[in-house]
C-alpha cells in the first residue's frame, strides 16, 4: 500500500494505484438545489456513480433532471460542481420551454453568478438519441467531447433521459432479442462507468415503469423476493427493463405520486372535494443511503422538498 | 532418486498414501531396503512413519516440477496436522451480525473463497464494506487485525459508508484497542460479475478466462497463507445475480430460481468454497447458504442498519435449517 495516488487516476495509468477511504472523500456531489431532497438523497447526486430515477410519466422525473443539468453550474459553495451538462434524451419533444423557465429562475435566484446576460441554457449539452444502438454508437463521440471540447464550464454531468425509451419499443419478446437487449444494458453501463470515472462525472438515467403483475415470472423480467415494486397512483409498479439493467446502476430513487382528496373540511359525499397531488421520492437502494423518502412538490421555479 | 516409472512412484512423495508395505510390495524390495527409502525421505522434512498416511498439498504442482529440490521445500502434512493447525488458524471475520455469523460457523472463513450473490440493492456492498472494516478488529473482537484490499468494478464502494460503518464498528467496541494490523487479512471483489457480462461473445474463452481466475483466487487465499503462517487471506466475491446474455445461462435461468443464482455459469459454482445467497423474504433481508463443504444449508436475516449489518431487527431468532 506504499502507492497512494491522489485524484482521479488518468486513462494511461496502468500501475495499480491502491487508495484508501480517506482519498477518496469527500465524494463530490452535485445538488438538486433543495436542503430537505438534499438530505434525503445525502446531498446530492454522487460523481463517479450511476443513478438512476425510476418514475412514471409526470412524476417530474425531467424535472429532476433539467433542474440538476442547470444546477451543476454553480460554484461547489452553493452545491453545485462548476460544470456543464450533458443531456442525452431520447423522448421527444425536448422540453425547452420549461427548460429556460428554470434557467431564468435560476438566474434570478443567483443573479451574481450568472452576470454579463450570461444564460445557464448556454452550458446544457443537448443530443437527441433514437435507439439504443445510435446510443452506444456515440459514446465516442462524448468520450471525445469530454475529453477535448474546452467549454467554459467542463462537462460533469451526463443525463439520459429516458433510456426505457430505446429499449421498450425496439426488442421484440423473444429470447435472442431479450440476449441482445441486456448486452446493449451491459455495454453501454460499462461505457458509461468508465466515464463517470475517468471524467469524475454525476451520471442520471431516467427510467420508466411497468405494472407489476403478481406471479407472472414474464420471460423478461425474472424477479425475486420483492425487488423492486412500489404503489404508484394506487397501482403497484416495478421498473422497466428487469434485472439485468438493475444490476447497471449504483443507486436507484423512485418517484411516486399519489392523489389524495383534500378539503374534507365540507364533509359527506356531498362537499365538493378537491385533489391533491402527493408527490414523494423514495431511495430504492444505494450504496451510501438508508432507505429514506421525502414528499416533494413541482412549482414554477423548479421541485422542491416539503416537510410534512 | 528412487525412480521406479513402471511402478508409478516416481517420486517418494508421488502418490497421497505411501506406507512400508506397499512401497515394498511395488517396488519389489525388500521390507527393510523400503524403510531405508521412508527414512531417507522422512529425513528430508517430511514428518512420516510407515503406516501414516501423508496428505500432499499441491500435489499438480509437484508432478511438473522436475527438480529434487522443489519437491523438499513442500512440508508433506497428514490430516491430523492439517485438522489441527485448521483448528488453531480456522479464524472467521465477524458479519457483525450474530445470526449471519451462526450459520456462518463464526464468519467469513479463513483461506476459502467466498461468493456473495443477491439482487441489486440486497446489501452485498453493504456486506462487503462491513467486512473491510471488522477485518481490521483484534481477533478477540472478531477481527483479525489485518487490512482489506477492495476491488471495486462496479463504482459502489462509497467511502462516506465505510466512514459511517467503521464510526459505528469505533463506537461499539467497549474499550479502546490497538489496531496495528500490517498485513492484508482480505480481499473483496465487488463484483466479479461486472467485466464477464459485457464483451464476451465466446462463451468458451469467458469460462477459461472465469475458471484461470477463480484458480488464482483460491490460491491467493491458500499460499498467502501458507507462506506467512499467520497471515490468513479471506477473499470475498461478490457476483450479481443478472440475466446471462449468454444463450447457455438464459436457459438455465428459466429453468428454476435456484438455476438463476448459478449465476457465472456451472464452471463458476465449482470454485468458489462457499456461496452464500442474499435475498428478500417479505421485507426481511435474509442469506442462505447454498454450497458450502461443512456448513449445513441454512437461512437466517439480517438488516441493514445505519451502522452497518446487524441483526435483523425482529428480535426473534429466526435461524432455521432448511
Amino acid at each position: 500500500m506504499s502507492q497512494i495516488q491522489s485524484g482521479p487516476s488518468t486513462h494511461s495509468n496502468l500501475h495499480p494505484a491502491f487508495m484508501t477511504p480517506q482519498k477518496l472523500l469527500p465524494v463530490e456531489k452535485c445538488s438538486l438545489g433543495c436542503p430537505i431532497l438534499d438530505c434525503c438523497i445525502g446531498g446530492g447526486i454522487p460523481c463517479n456513480s450511476i443513478t438512476e430515477i425510476v418514475a412514471e410519466s409526470g412524476s417530474g422525473k425531467t424535472q429532476l433532471c433539467l433542474q440538476l443539468s442547470l444546477r451543476a453550474q454553480l460554484p461547489p459553495f452553493l452545491g453545485g460542481l462548476s460544470a456543464s451538462s450533458l443531456y442525452l434524451y431520447t423522448e421527444f419533444p425536448f422540453p425547452t420551454r420549461r427548460l429556460h423557465q428554470l434557467s431564468s429562475a435560476l438566474q434570478s435566484q443567483y443573479p451574481q453568478i450568472f452576470v454579463d446576460d450570461y444564460n445557464p441554457c448556454d452550458s446544457v449539452f443537448l443530443q437527441s438519441v433514437n435507439n439504443a444502438d445510435q446510443l452506444l454508437d456515440i459514446m465516442p463521440q462524448i468520450e471525445s467531447f469530454l475529453e477535448n471540447s474546452k467549454p467554459r464550464l467542463p462537462v460533469r454531468v451526463i443525463v439520459i433521459d429516458s433510456i426505457a425509451a430505446l429499449f421498450r419499443s425496439e426488442f421484440e419478446n423473444t429470447a435472442s432479442d431479450l440476449i441482445r437487449r441486456s448486452s446493449l444494458f451491459f455495454k453501454i453501463s460499462g461505457k458509461l462507468k468508465e466515464l463517470a470515472k475517468r471524467f469524475n462525472l454525476a451520471v442520471l438515467v431516467i427510467n420508466q415503469v411497468m405494472d407489476f403483475v403478481e406471479s407472472g415470472c414474464g420471460v423478461n423480467e425474472v424477479r425475486i423476493g420483492n425487488l423492486g415494486s412500489f404503489y404508484s397512483s394506487g397501482r403497484r409498479v416495478c421498473p422497466a427493463l428487469g434485472l439485468s439493467w438493475a444490476n447497471c446502476v449504483n443507486s436507484r430513487l423512485f418517484l411516486s405520486k399519489d392523489e389524495y382528496e383534500s378539503g374534507l373540511v365540507g364533509g359527506g359525499e356531498s362537499g365538493s372535494v378537491s385533489r391533491e397531488t402527493r408527490r414523494r421520492l423514495h431511495v430504492v437502494f444505494a450504496p451510501h443511503l438508508p432507505g429514506l423518502s421525502c414528499e416533494f412538490v413541482i412549482r414554477r421555479e423548479g421541485v422542491l422538498g416539503v416537510n410534512r | 532418486m528412487m525412480t521406479s516409472a513402471s511402478t508409478g512412484f516416481n517420486c517418494y512423495l508421488d502418490g497421497s498414501i505411501v506406507s512400508l508395505w506397499v512401497l515394498s510390495a511395488n517396488l519389489e524390495i525388500s521390507e527393510s531396503a523400503a524403510l531405508e527409502i521412508l527414512k531417507v525421505a522422512s529425513s528430508r522434512g517430511s514428518v512420516m512413519d510407515g503406516n501414516n498416511a501423508i496428505v500432499q498439498q499441491e500435489q499438480q504442482q509437484q508432478k511438473q516440477s522436475h527438480n529434487p529440490k522443489d519437491w523438499i521445500a513442500v512440508d508433506p502434512q497428514n490430516a491430523w496436522d492439517l485438522l489441527h493447525e485448521e483448528r488453531s488458524l480456522m479464524t472467521h471475520i465477524t458479519t457483525s451480525c450474530v445470526d449471519l455469523d451462526d450459520i456462518l460457523g463464526g464468519g467469513i472463513s479463513c483461506k476459502q473463497v467466498t461468493e456473495i450473490g443477491g439482487v441489486p440493492g440486497i446489501g452485498k456492498t453493504q456486506l462487503g464494506i462491513q467486512l473491510a472494516v471488522n477485518v481490521q478488529m483484534p481477533p478477540y473482537c472478531g477481527g483479525l487485525g489485518g487490512k482489506a484490499i477492495y476491488i471495486d468494478t462496479e463504482g459502489s464502494f462509497m467511502a462516506e459508508r465505510a466512514q459511517e460503518i467503521a464510526e459505528a464498528c469505533v463506537e461499539d467496541l467497549s474499550c479502546p484497542v490497538e489496531i496495528q494490523g500490517k498485513d492484508v487479512k482480505i480481499v473483496i471483489i465487488d463484483s466479479i460479475a461486472f467485466h464477464f457480462r459485457q464483451g464476451f461473445e465466446d462463451l468458451a474463452l469467458r469460462t477459461r478466462i472465469l475458471g484461470d481466475m477463480a484458480l488464482k483466487l483460491m490460491k491467493l487465499a491458500k499460499v498467502c497463507s501458507l507462506a506467512k503462517k499467520n497471515n490468513a487471506i479471506y477473499v470475498a466475491v461478490m457476483p450479481q445475480v443478472y440475466v446471462s446474455n449468454f444463450g447457455l445461462s438464459f436457459v438455465l435461468l428459466l429453468s428454476l430460481i435456484q438455476d438463476f443464482f448459478a449465476l457465472q455459469g456451472d464452471s463458476w459454482s465449482r470454485c468458489c468454497t462457499n456461496r452464500v445467497i442474499l435475498y428478500w423474504n417479505g421485507n426481511e433481508r435474509y442469506a442462505y447458504i447454498d454450497k458450502s463443504p461443512y456448513l449445513r444449508p441454512a437461512a437466517a436475516s439480517y438488516s441493514v442498519t445505519s451502522r452497518g449489518i446487524r441483526n435483523s431487527a425482529s428480535n426473534c431468532k429466526r435461524s432455521r435449517l432448511v
